[in-house]
């Protein structure tokens, strides 16, 4: 009897657990994301004047779904450029301009542009509070024409104070990459 | 539950014999016999000591001991022997007392009592167990690297502060933890997520080596891990003991306190865990941020209401802050790639600290128990259980604008358990158990992190059926077991493609598994058991819908909500016996078909960012074959010193690909020489040790499989001593153990840490155990 009885609550206190099989987890809250950078935006303007050039990287939905799309441009050679580089978080509306957060935090990142051929070299216009370079600004120049690739990468936390680092030589940065998107460039 | 009855049974085993002589003064006499709780062997060389009277004896050849001019009243007695768990007794003697005293041998250490040991606890799979003094004397090691001695079982680790235990090469959601019986729920999914279990807290952890588990609810495809609490001993004092330890790699030390008391109302014991390191280092640099800190706490209540009817409330916080090593911390594939040529790891630096920073990650973990037994009859019993888990795990990454402060990941996840079994000793030898259970997950991601989660929100429902029969005869001892288990999982993910959105899917699951195992007396010491279990385990929620980054590695990672159950058969067979009580041999062979394996593979296809091109991973299924064995020998040279030899080795194969499996353990090889001396002066139990463990080099895996080829093979050399004294009231147990003695560069293969940085260096743990 005494066993009947237990069997019974047993099955009840199972019952009853089943009961919430319907259960479904709520709506997740979607999170509001930031931190995303979707969109690198390198816009050179002629020193002796004239049309800026820009190129583009924007990757609206993140690492999944569709391909980012990348807009190139061809440099003129023999040229100096001032380079400015915009970051914006389009996943916000309006989209967010995290160039400033970079700015505000300019001792703990550095841009390194890395080109394929010496057609073209990058150099810094700009300085945190040590007197280290950042990036945000600089300075393009061009000798002969030809086509090269050029690499823009942020580095968050970089060792600004190894070898070679202030002068744009990224080895011994260190430090975690935030962007890095490569561009096909023409110099003609 | 049942486990650790024995060990209650034990204790009231030492039984009290009075002859009858007329008790004077102080001329009584305590003797008696000390014999093996499992074989009944006398067991010599054991020692005696009777705090009142701060006087000890050592056992003969037949077990027998003696202690004279003993005056009447409460005396506390401990026996102890080499490789055995300390057994007081609490006495009041009035005139002559003979008592029987029954020890239990620790069944890592492979002897006669192994060997010839008839009460397997678990049916007739292959056990192995860590007794509470090989925990204490390992007491600055976490679970996983606890196990690490036994054969077949590996670690998988990131870094020193966070690892996993691997038995014949699984691990995670295909290996059971049981804290206290329950079922541990927490993200298993993860390699780098350590289980959340002090196992200071527990006085025996053992490790099923088997085919599959018929008892218990989960997805275990094989092997079992128990971490057991053993019963409150009837002992009307407060009892308690206190561990301490220093290690000198990363500065760390812990404090360990336990107490106890069997009083009128009820049982109670209470055990704290303080733990806390530095940064670790290799023989040439500091690994910076590799420190942690752990404060635990447990309580355990008993009451035994009468003869028929106990329970047990038991209460458990774990809480850990882990450090993860700076330089791991990478955004993509061109700083690993920057990680792997270098010789020391980003952001070392040359001076030690304790502070923790980002990556780091906070886990906390909650444990209530509620169990209830109550016997129906001398030979049936019903036990009820409820456990209700609630584990809390933050991430934190290195972010930008202060967000570091921020977790990266931060999911909740609360876990309702209640189960009924019903056990009955049935005439003719044969024993039935059986029970229900039922269990409900409820998974969330907390909205603070401002990413898009890894995984899911979800809500399981886990209910199980399962019955186990077994039947034990002298010669042979055989068991049956199946269940079934059924699964419903609703989940709500957040979309990966724009506008953001929420979608749902439901997953439905029944299965039905069993086992058979035979046991058979070969000759008079040799014993061999087969075993065979068909299992399943359902794909997890990470396998079929995480998306995402993995930090550690620089790969994004893809789940395949298409993925179907894993289906496990495992046979084992194993030997164990003994030469001319000199040398005693134990072999394990394993076969263990997974079809629809589940495993990350990587793909030909590389994903462009704006962070850089990542390789991209996804879950596929494949069939798996993992076969191996564990060897294990002991030579006893004299009755002091032996020698033992431990080989394990595994071949786990894609078997569509024809390629080896990914984290797979290393085939390892360990051997000790130990020299004991029972009584040495004012100290016992002396112990002297000195081990040796190669790792060989994964040779079944090909650089295309993994991000750089697999490292070399290693050799580590260790030392240990050990002794005990008594100092008044006070039992004393001291250690020293050296690691890595000769200060060996390596990296190991199943340490995810290897990318980045060395595996440590040399390291000095100095402790002390107390107990009154």
């Amino acid at each position: 009897m005494k066993q009947l009885k237990l069997t019974l609550i047993l099955s009840g206190l199972l019952l009853f657990i089943s009961s919430c099989e319907k259960d479904e987890p709520k709506d997740p809250v979607i999170p509001n994301e930031e931190e995303v950078i979707t969109t690198l935006t390198y816009t050179l303007t002629p020193s002796a004047g004239g049309t800026p050039i820009v190129f583009s990287f924007q990757d609206l939905d993140g690492d999944f779904g569709n391909q980012p799309t990348v807009s190139e441009d061809t440099l003129s050679s023999q040229t100096t450029y001032t380079g400015s580089i915009q970051l914006l978080n389009e996943l916000e509306s309006p989209a967010e301009d995290i160039t400033l957060e970079v700015s505000a935090e300019a001792n703990e990142h550095q841009f390194f542009f890395q080109s394929s051929t010496s057609d073209l070299s990058v150099s810094y216009n700009d300085a945190d509070g040590n007197s280290n370079p950042v990036g945000i600004i600089t300075t393009l120049t061009t000798t002969t024409t030809g086509a090269s690739t050029l690499t823009i990468t942020l580095k968050h936390k970089p060792n600004k104070g190894a070898l070679g680092v202030k002068d744009g030589d990224i080895t011994n940065a260190g430090g975690e990459t935030d962007i890095e998107v490569t561009f096909n460039v023409v110099v003609q | 539950m049942w486990l650790y009855s024995k060990y209650l049974l034990a204790f009231y085993l030492a039984t009290l014999v009075l002859t009858n002589t007329t008790g004077q003064n102080c001329d009584i006499r305590i003797s008696g016999f000390i014999k093996d709780l499992n074989t009944g062997v006398p067991i010599s060389q054991a020692t005696i000591y009777a705090k009142e009277l701060q006087k000890g004896a050592v056992s003969n050849q037949l077990g027998y001991f003696t202690i004279t001019s003993v005056c009447p009243g409460d005396h506390h007695l401990t026996f102890g022997h080499i490789g055995c768990e300390a057994v007081n007794l609490y006495l009041t003697i009035s005139k002559d007392t003979t008592i029987t005293v029954l020890l239990d041998h620790s069944s890592q250490l492979l002897n006669e009592v192994a060997i010839i040991s008839k009460s397997d606890k678990v049916g007739t799979q292959e056990t192995h167990s860590l007794n509470s003094e090989s925990i204490a004397q390992n007491s600055d090691k976490n679970l996983g690297t606890m196990l690490e001695n036994i054969s077949g079982v590996s670690t998988i680790k990131n870094g020193s502060g966070i690892s996993k235990p691997v038995v014949h090469g699984l691990y995670g959601n295909r290996l059971n933890i049981l804290n206290n019986g329950v079922a541990q729920s927490g993200q298993q999914w993860g390699i780098d997520h350590s289980p959340e279990i002090d196992p200071l807290v527990a006085n025996r952890i053992t490790v099923i080596k088997g085919v599959g588990v018929a008892e218990y609810l989960g997805g275990s495809l094989g092997s079992i891990v128990l971490v057991e609490p053993e019963r409150i001993k009837p002992e009307p004092h407060l009892h308690g003991e206190t561990r301490y330890f220093f290690e000198t790699n990363g500065l760390g030390s812990g404090l360990n306190l336990s107490l106890q008391q069997h009083g009128k109302i009820g049982a109670w014991r209470l055990v704290g865990t303080l733990k806390k390191s530095g940064d670790r280092k290799t023989p040439q640099y500091f690994l910076r941020n590799t420190g942690s800190q752990e404060a635990n706490l447990a309580l355990q209540l008993e009451k035994t209401w009468n003869k028929k009817w106990f329970s047990d409330l038991y209460l458990s916080s774990f809480n850990t802050e882990v450090g993860v090593l700076r330089g791991s911390h990478i955004g993509n594939l061109t700083d690993l790639e920057a990680a792997l040529e270098r010789d020391i790891p980003f952001f070392t630096e040359d001076d030690f600290s304790y502070s923790i920073g980002s990556p780091r990650q906070k886990v906390n973990h909650q444990l209530l128990k509620f169990h209830t037994q109550y016997r129906l009859t001398d030979k049936q019993q019903i036990n009820f259980t409820y456990a209700g888990q609630y584990n809390l795990r933050k991430e934190f990454d290195v972010r930008r604008s202060g967000r570091s402060e921020l977790p990266a990941l931060s999911l909740e996840q609360l876990t309702h358990f209640i189960e009924a079994k019903y056990q009955n000793y049935l005439p003719k030898n044969w024993e039935l158990k059986t029970g229900v259970q039922a269990n409900r997950v409820d998974n969330i991601n907390l909205p603070e992190t401002g990413i898009l989660p890894l995984i899911p929100d979800y809500i399981s429902y886990k209910y199980g059926l399962f019955a186990i029969v077994s039947k034990r005869l002298k010669k042979v001892s055989y068991q049956f077991g199946g269940r079934y288990d059924a699964e419903t999982r609703n989940v709500a993910a957040i979309s990966t493609s724009l506008p953001r959105e929420v979608v749902r899917y439901q997953n439905n699951y029944a299965n039905v598994s069993a086992l058979g195992g035979l046991s058979y007396q070969l000759a008079k010491k040799w014993k061999a058991s087969y075993n065979i279990g068909y299992a399943i385990r359902n794909p997890e929620v990470n396998e079929l819908y995480s998306n995402g980054l993995h930090q550690g590695v620089g790969g994004i990672e893809e789940g395949n909500p298409n993925l179907t159950s894993e289906t496990s058969l495992k046979n084992t067979l194993s030997v164990k016996g003994m030469v001319k009580k000199k040398l005693f041999i134990e072999a394990l062979v394993y076969v263990q078909q997974i079809a629809d394996y589940i495993f990350i593979n990587p793909q030909d296809e590389f994903r462009l960012t704006i962070r850089g091109a990542f390789p991209v991973f996804k879950y596929e299924q494949t069939d798996a074959l993992l076969a191996g064995f564990d060897l294990a020998a002991t030579y006893q040279i004299t009755d002091q010193f032996n020698m033992v030899g431990k080989y394990s080795f595994l071949d786990g194969k894609d078997q569509k690909k024809k390629t080896g499996l990914v984290y797979m353990p290393s085939n390892n090889l360990h051997g000790a020489l130990n020299y004991q001396i029972p009584q040495f002066g004012k100290f016992q139990k002396m112990e002297f040790q000195i081990n040796n463990k190669y790792v060989f080099e994964q040779k079944n895996v090909t650089p295309a499989q993994d991000f750089t080829t697999a490292p070399a093979g290693y050799y580590l050399l260790g030392i240990k001593v050990s002794a005990e004294r008594q100092l008044k009231k006070l039992r004393v147990n001291l250690f020293l153990r050296a690691e890595n003695v000769l200060n060996k560069t390596y990296r190991d293969y199943l340490n995810r840490q290897r990318y980045f940085a060395d595996d440590l260096g040399f390291n000095l743990v100095a402790g002390v155990n107390v107990s009154f």
